[in-house]
């Protein structure tokens, strides 16, 4: 499957002379995105590329795994992975204080929050293809979620959408194929692994 | 938010039109910091509701955690999208028909939103 997934990128680059494209990992706080972008980044190069963490906005800056380097079809590609900030309409450093952190720490943390989702907000020009993943424990339908999917759709960037946490008891990823019917859905476990494969098999059959 | 509960502001679609958009966003977001919270008769793009994300991030401060909004009249799909682009184009800014509800997130919690309907409970208490 690993193997496909490096087609798949060979496939979707391949006519352009830039081999310098970008996947953006997008979706709110909390959905799954830096475990999600650890699991692909392992697979194409053996290394993990952002810090995970139960307290919302941990991913404050676009993590970027530049120019992961693919051979196939007899070339070498290289791909940017990117792991965005968490999307969200409003940042509170009492949120952060609520996890434990002082006071300061937390206000600088929510300084950065801010930063971070305005440039995960400008990257949305930016990207080639993107995952965009959410908890499936989680209402999917959110102004937000609306928001980041529609502004894709307005750039016909192809999107693939990620029903994260199904080992959660409490999961249910039918509600967003519900909210989102209009794009494929795969449902995963980016931090069991669980369904990976399934998700690899999904980008090769749908955006290639 | 004054001391007697949530003052809910309603702007007409006409008074809306006597403004650009990055205008109205900037008289949104006046109002939104002062705790209001602003029932607009009209839809806003997809592109719309990023500016407005965008410009209420950078005005985020320890007073002033952000904004909830709500639409009625979000279309996700690419049929309803293209629907919008043609009405538009035939009726003018018949595109923009619908709501959109944007207050404090420090006031409005509890959101509820369905594709047909939306509600939140206005708190009434500082946090």
């Amino acid at each position: 499957m690993i193997g496909k997934l490096k087609e798949l990128f060979s496939d979707l680059f391949n006519s352009s002379e830039n081999e310098d494209k970008s996947i953006g990992i997008y979706g709110p706080p909390n959905a799954g995105k830096s475990t999600l972008a650890n699991q692909i980044s392992k697979d194409l190069t053996g290394e993990e590329m952002s810090n995970v963490s139960e307290v919302p906005h941990e991913t404050r800056t676009v993590e970027k795994k530049e120019k992961a380097s693919i051979e196939a079809n007899g070339r070498e590609l290289e791909i940017n992975l990117l792991d965005m900030p968490g999307i969200s309409t409003n940042v509170d450093f009492k949120d952060f204080s609520e996890h434990g952190i002082e006071e300061d720490e937390a206000k600088g943390r929510a300084k950065e929050a801010t930063k971070g989702i305005v440039e995960a907000i400008k990257y949305l020009d930016d990207v080639d293809a993107c995952l965009v993943i959410f908890d499936a424990t989680e209402d999917p339908y959110t102004q937000v979620n609306v928001t980041i999917i529609g502004n894709l759709e307005a750039k016909d960037i192809p999107i693939l959408v990620v029903a994260n946490k199904i080992d959660l008891e409490e999961a249910e990823p039918e509600r967003v194929r519900d909210a989102f019917p209009q794009h494929p859905v795969v449902e995963i476990s980016a931090k069991e692994g669980q369904h990976i494969d399934k998700l690899y098999e999904e980008i090769v059959g749908r955006l290639s | 938010m004054s001391d007697d509960g949530v003052t809910i502001e309603f702007l007409s679609r006409e008074k809306l039109s006597e403004n650009d958009f990055s205008d109205k966003i900037e008289t949104v977001l006046e109002k939104v910091r002062n705790d209001a919270v602003l029932v607009l008769e009209e839809a806003w793009t997809p592109q719309e509701k990023r500016d407005l994300i965008e410009s209420s991030m950078k005005q985020v401060d320890e007073d002033f955690p952000g904004v909830e909004f709500m639409g009625l009249n979000a279309e996700p799909s690419k049929i309803n999208r293209a629907k919008r682009m043609f009405f538009s184009k035939i009726f003018n800014e018949d595109h923009r028909r619908g709501l959109t509800i944007v207050g404090n997130s420090r006031v409005m919690e509890k959101i509820k939103e369905e594709r047909d309907s939306v509600s939140f409970l206005a708190k009434l208490e500082e946090a």
